[in-house]
Formats: C-alpha cells, sequence, structure tokens
C-alpha cells in the first residue's frame, strides 16, 4: 500500500473518519481536494462510515453498491475501486487453481500491482464449477470464482451472482456475457488436432484428412463423449465441420462412427500420457491442452497444434463474483484486471485465448513471442464460440442416444 | 447348521434350547453384516429397478433392453471377455498350480504365491497405463514385434478391444487361479497315486480314474470364481477403452454417473441382470464345493 501516496493518504484519513476523529463533511473535501471524483468519494465514504458502525461485511457490501452503481460508462473511477478493495484486506478465491491458464501469473500480477493479499486453500482451488456454486451457496466465503458456461448461467438464476459490467465491456461479444453482468466470459478453448509429426507423416489440416489409411488406431479423443466435456466438443465440433450445426450434432457422431470403422479412431484417451508417449499420434482436443502437451514432450515427440481448416467449436469459461462476497470491491477489481490488457495477454500466455483476443489482435497488442507459440490468428476466423446453454443441453441429449449406437455397433 | 443340531433327536430338550439361544447370538453379528450390506442393497437393487427415477411410480420400462439386440450387446461382450479371459487364466493358473506344486522346492513354491497374492490384486487404471505401456500401439512389445517385421496393429490386433481386454484381465485370473488351485493340488495325497501305481495303474489311468474325479470340482468351482470376478471387473477396462468396448458395468456406470444419460432406475435394472449372472456362478460354485471338500479336507 505504501508504495503509492495518494492511496496511503486516504487509508490515513479513512481510519481517521472511521475513528471518529475527522467529521463527514471533512473527510469528504480532503477527498475530493485530492483529486479523487464523486464516485469514488461516495464509494470511500460508503464503505468508511459502514466499517464505524457494522461489521466489515457490510462495509464491503455498501462499498460494492456504490461500485456497482458506476460501472464503466457513467464516470468509472479505477482509484476508488482500488481504494475500497485495499480497505477490505483480501481476496478469496475457489475454483481458480494457479497452474491453469497461466493463473499463477495473474495473481502475482495481482499481488505486484494492489498488494491486496489472495486466500483459499488449494483446495478450494481445484473446485469443480458445481463445487463453487455450492461454496459460495453454503460458505458465503468467496468472492470470486471461475466457472464453465452453463454453471454461470445456472449461478444468476440461482441469485449467487453479483452484477458487474467491467470497463472493457463493449469489447466483449454480447453471446459471451450477461446483458445485467451477473456473469462474463473470460478466455475460450477451441478444438484443434495436436499432430505428432515425428508419426505422421501426411500433412493433416482438416476433418477429412483424418480418415486416411495411414492412421490406423492413431486418432484419440479426451474421454467418453457422453461423459467428457473436451471430447463432447470434439464431436461436436465435427458436426459443424461436416455439414451440421448447433442445433444438429448428427453429421458428428457420424463423421466418428466413419472414423471407428476404418480403424483410425483408438480408445486410447488422448492424456499427456499418451500423447506424449506416442499412443494416441493425432489428439482431437482443446488448442490450450495441445500446446500443454507439446511444450511437455519438449520435442520428443514434436507435436503441432492447429486448428481444422473446417472450422472446430470453442468454449468459454466465465467469470463470476459472488452474490455473497465478503469483499465485493475486491471481487470486482479482480474483474478489472482479468479484463484488462494486461491480465488478457496472461491468459493467452497460458495458451487460453482472452475474450478480448480479436480487439487485441486488431490493435496489434498481442507480442509477436506469444503469437509464434499458437495456432495463427487466421486459423481461428471459423471457430463458434458456444455459450448458448440450451442448445449444449440438446447436443449432449442427442449425443447420449447417437453414441451408444456407434460404440455398441462395432 | 443349527437345524443339523435340532433334527438330532438324542440330546436333551434344555440343551438343544440353550445352544440354540447361543447360536442366534453367535449370528447376530453375521445376520446383520449380511443384511446391511447384501441383502439391504439386493432390496433397494430390486426395488428401484421396478420403479421409474424420475417419476417414483412402479414400472418395468428399465427392463426394456432385455428386448433390445443393441441394449444386450453389453452383456454379449462381457460374456465373451469373461468367458475368454477365464479359459485362458484357468487353464495357463493351472498348469503354473501344478508346476509350483511339483517342485518341491519351498523358495519358488513361496515366491510363486508372493507374487500370485499381489499381481491377482495389481488391476484397475496402473494395470491399465502397465498395458498401453507394453502393448499399446506405441508399446515395448508392439514396437519389438515391429523391429521383428510383424505389424500387430495393421494384423487387427488392437489392445482396446474384446480381445486386449481378455489378455489384461488374464493378467490377475493366472494367478488368482494359481492361488485358488494351490490348496487342492498340495492336498493330492502321493500315497494315492502309489496306491494305483502298485494296482497297475498307468500314468493315464491314474490321471482319469484318480486325479481327475477328485480336482474336477475345485477346478470348475475356481473358474466359476475366475467367470465372476472378470465379469463385475470395471476399472481396468474403463481406464483401458475409456467406454469404447461397452460392458455390462460401463453402461452401469455411465447411468449413475454421466450427466446426460443420467438413469439410476435402468442402472438397477442392468444391475440386477448382473447380479443374476453373478449368483448362478456363485451358487454354482457352492454347490461343487460341497462335493469336493468330501475328498480334500483330510
Amino acid at each position: 500500500m505504501a508504495n503509492d501516496p495518494l492511496l496511503a493518504r486516504i487509508d490515513e484519513l479513512g481510519s481517521a473518519f472511521a475513528s471518529g476523529q475527522l467529521g463527514r463533511r471533512q473527510f469528504m473535501k480532503t477527498l475530493l481536494g485530492l483529486g479523487l471524483g464523486l464516485p469514488a468519494v461516495a464509494a470511500i465514504i460508503a464503505a468508511c462510515s459502514a466499517a464505524a458502525t457494522a461489521s466489515p461485511a457490510a462495509a464491503g457490501a455498501a462499498a460494492a453498491s456504490a461500485a456497482a452503481a458506476a460501472p464503466a460508462a457513467s464516470g468509472f473511477d479505477m482509484n476508488a475501486l482500488v481504494a475500497a478493495a485495499k480497505s477490505e484486506g483480501s481476496i478469496y478465491q475457489t475454483g481458480i487453481p494457479p497452474e491453469w491458464v497461466n493463473y499463477q501469473a495473474i495473481f502475482d500480477l495481482w499481488k505486484s500491482t494492489y498488494g491486496i493479499p489472495i486466500n483459499g486453500t488449494s483446495t478450494e482451488g481445484e473446485y469443480t464449477s458445481a463445487q463453487e456454486l455450492d461454496s459460495i451457496k453454503n460458505t458465503g466465503k468467496p468472492d470470486v470464482g471461475d466457472v464453465g458456461i452453463a454453471v454461470a448461467v445456472l449461478g444468476k438464476q440461482q441469485g449467487l451472482t453479483a452484477p458487474y459490467k467491467n470497463s472493457h465491456w463493449a469489447d466483449i461479444p454480447d453471446t459471451a456475457k450477461d446483458a445485467d453482468g451477473y456473469w462474463c466470459c473470460n478466455y475460450w478453448g477451441a478444438q484443434a488436432f495436436a499432430i505428432n509429426t515425428d508419426a505422421v507423416k501426411i500433412p493433416i489440416n482438416d476433418w477429412n484428412d483424418l480418415l486416411d489409411p495411414s492412421l490406423k488406431s492413431a486418432v484419440g479423443i479426451d474421454g467418453d463423449p457422453t461423459k467428457a466435456n473436451d471430447s463432447f466438443f470434439a464431436v461436436w465440433s465435427a458436426a459443424v465441420a461436416n455439414g451440421g450445426s448447433l442445433d444438429n450434432i448428427g453429421p458428428g457422431i457420424d463423421f466418428f462412427n466413419k472414423l471407428l470403422q476404418s480403424g483410425n479412431l483408438t480408445a486410447a484417451r488422448a492424456n499427456t500420457a499418451n500423447v506424449v508417449s506416442g499412443e494416441v499420434k493425432v489428439a482431437i482436443i482443446w488448442d490450450y491442452l495441445g500446446l500443454a502437451y507439446r511444450d511437455k514432450a519438449n520435442g520428443a515427440p514434436n507435436i503441432k497444434v492447429t486448428i481444422p481448416a473446417s472450422g472446430s467449436l470453442a468454449s468459454p469459461y466465465a467469470d463470476i463474483v459472488a452474490a455473497k462476497a465478503p469483499h465485493p470491491n475486491a471481487g470486482r477489481l479482480w474483474q478489472e484486471l482479468i479484463y484488462s490488457d494486461a491480465g488478457q495477454l496472461l491468459f493467452l500466455g497460458g495458451y487460453a485465448h482472452p475474450i478480448r483476443y480479436a480487439v487485441l489482435n486488431a490493435a496489434g497488442k498481442i507480442p509477436p513471442d506469444v503469437a509464434a507459440k499458437m495456432p495463427a490468428a487466421d486459423l481461428y476466423t471459423k471457430v463458434q464460440l458456444v455459450t448458448d446453454v440450451s442448445k449444449i443441453t440438446a447436443a449432449e441429449t442427442a449425443l447420449a442416444a447417437g453414441w451408444k449406437i456407434v460404440v455398441n455397433s462395432q | 447348521m443349527s437345524a443339523a443340531g435340532v433334527a438330532r433327536p438324542t440330546g436333551k430338550p434344555a440343551t438343544v434350547e440353550g445352544r440354540r439361544g447361543l447360536a442366534v447370538l453367535v449370528l447376530l453379528p453375521f445376520t446383520a453384516l449380511v443384511g446391511l450390506f447384501l441383502l439391504a442393497p439386493t432390496v433397494s437393487l430390486l426395488w428401484g429397478s421396478v420403479h421409474s427415477a424420475r417419476t417414483g411410480q412402479f414400472t418395468l420400462a428399465n427392463y426394456s433392453y432385455l428386448g433390445h439386440p443393441l441394449d444386450l450387446l453389453p452383456f454379449a461382450n462381457s460374456v465373451e471377455l469373461s468367458l475368454a479371459s477365464t479359459a485362458l487364466g484357468g487353464l495357463v493358473g493351472l498348469l503354473i498350480a501344478q508346476a509350483i506344486v511339483s517342485s518341491r522346492r519351498p523358495v519358488i513354491q513361496e515366491i510363486a504365491t508372493t507374487f500370485s497374492s499381489v499381481a491377482a490384486n495389481f488391476a484397475g487404471v496402473p494395470l491399465a497405463f502397465a498395458f498401453i505401456a507394453t502393448l499399446g500401439a506405441g508399446g515395448l512389445v508392439t514396437r519389438l514385434f515391429l523391429d521383428a517385421g510383424i505389424d500387430l496393429y495393421n494384423g487387427g490386433f488392437k489392445l482396446y478391444s474384446v480381445l486386449g481386454l481378455t489378455i489384461v484381465y488374464a493378467y490377475w485370473e493366472i494367478p488368482l487361479m494359481v492361488l485358488v488351485m494351490l490348496p487342492p493340488l498340495q492336498a493330492m495325497k502321493p500315497s494315492w497315486r502309489e496306491a494305483a501305481e502298485i494296482l497297475g495303474a498307468s500314468r493315464w489311468q491314474y490321471l482319469r480314474a484318480v486325479a481327475v474325479p477328485i480336482l474336477a470340482t475345485p477346478v470348475i468351482s475356481s473358474l466359476l470364481l475366475l467367470y465372476a470376478n472378470a465379469f463385475g471387473a470395471f476399472a481396468t477396462a474403463y481406464g483401458l477403452t475409456t467406454g469404447f468396448v461397452s460392458l455390462v458395468p460401463i453402461q452401469i456406470s455411465n447411468l449413475v454417473s454421466g450427466d446426460i444419460t443420467f438413469d439410476p432406475g435402468q442402472a438397477d435394472a442392468l444391475a440386477v441382470g448382473l447380479a443374476a449372472i453373478m449368483a448362478l456362478c456363485i451358487g454354482g460354485r457352492a454347490l461343487l464345493e460341497r462335493r469336493s471338500t468330501r475328498w480334500l479336507a483330510r
């Protein structure tokens, strides 16, 4: 805190006000004198006066409503939010594991920028999306979480998430955010081919290349599509690229049936061990997983990750602030950080495509060394982002019926 | 058991009553155990299998799989896999067990028994990975064959198939067979053979008239155990094939843990089918056991 004289001064004044040494009017005047805008001053005063009279949680809630009332469009004041977040003292995360999509670097950026401690056990960091909602509902501890899109929608329905529109709201596609701000997609992964180029000698650019007779027992997916999200999207992507659509997964099931009948589809799961050992020579998986496997293999074998030419699907994750967040401003400040250019580029460094990818790319803000490690940006032009939960459910149901026939007709 | 005591009319009535009271007392923990862990789950399974998971109403719809060839395929696969791995495990295991008994060297016997106990329990995902590293498309043995000019995978072999699973299952079926066949083989008395030889029996005649009739029951009951063991196995098959080979335990797991295919009622109905087959096996084993103990117990 001390590295920012302005914030240190606000802190000092705030505690003087909270303990009664400084009158409200005097406090307000001084804050305005420091050059802060009105909404910021209102937020700080709300936070501090509540702190003087009630519990810290109530202070947070009061400050939060002040912050929520002042979104990006209507004179957003970052300094006020930072001050309010700092006065809350900490932030509590669930479902944000440090090793996932570069979150460790984002945690480091958070700590070096704001100096606010991040709480939450490593077990809580590994929570599944559903567990995160449970934790918000039952413990009241978490401020922020990283969840699958379906769970984000569920969280809003159950009143477990708080509305907040970050200051880059306009950059984010309408399909990737809740109109009222109850959730927002932060990054996405697209279905890709991770190809062991030491073992596979033919070029593989599109879905039909996978049917080549030289690829016996070579093509693998990441689990049972009726259970695993990754392989479910592999089948659905094949549908979209082969005459189907988000409303028709049938052609994808047909494609995989063809792949199975050709003897090219192996039942070995496309996990790290099987891809790196060469058991699975062409893995149809999320691009970020394929890129992580490539780095893990480190040239033994050589793995190339590419996006199928006729397209594939992308599935986003979403970011939520808990409705009962004990540190609501810290939670909102976390949003500001991860949607900022710096935060978004860190996701990309972890091989997840940030939700503002197109905007950042168009503005030439993507560092060449980061871009060099990923499939080329133009390959992603045919990638479709799937956020409509009702379509996901319908596709899952259709797959469950169709996949049984594929497996049982061998 | 207590019925035998009652049937005998020689004891004084008071003693019989006392003994019966004691027998009931002794049986109480066992009855509780069987009730909690065998009867209660069975009843719940049967109940669940004839009720809709959604509405809770009585229905036979869960058993509709009996009329659909596609839904019966998991049973066909499971039966095929269990029969094949039982045959392989049974034959090899029996030969190894006989070799251990004949060796007469205690060190070999001890090592073989210890290894068998470990191997018989080595299953699940670790075993699946061990086999991927050995017989997978990029496995060590597969590569050795490739170096020798034989391409297993182009020749139609796949680890991730019923054939591949048979080999993997044999990995624990063989040592299990060794373990269960060692006691009856060790109980075969040399004096029986000597007696047969003194009476002029040839080696073949001894086998046919003495050894086979005595060992038939333990062998058959061991095979039934192996069969039941293979039929209920889940983790290894799932770890290896991620559901691409459709087996009954995998179907059940899909129905109780799948987000999309969730239907516990149907899972119960499948489990009843599985339990019926298992009960036949274990019941058959118990019947045979009764016959063989007469000879081998002493």
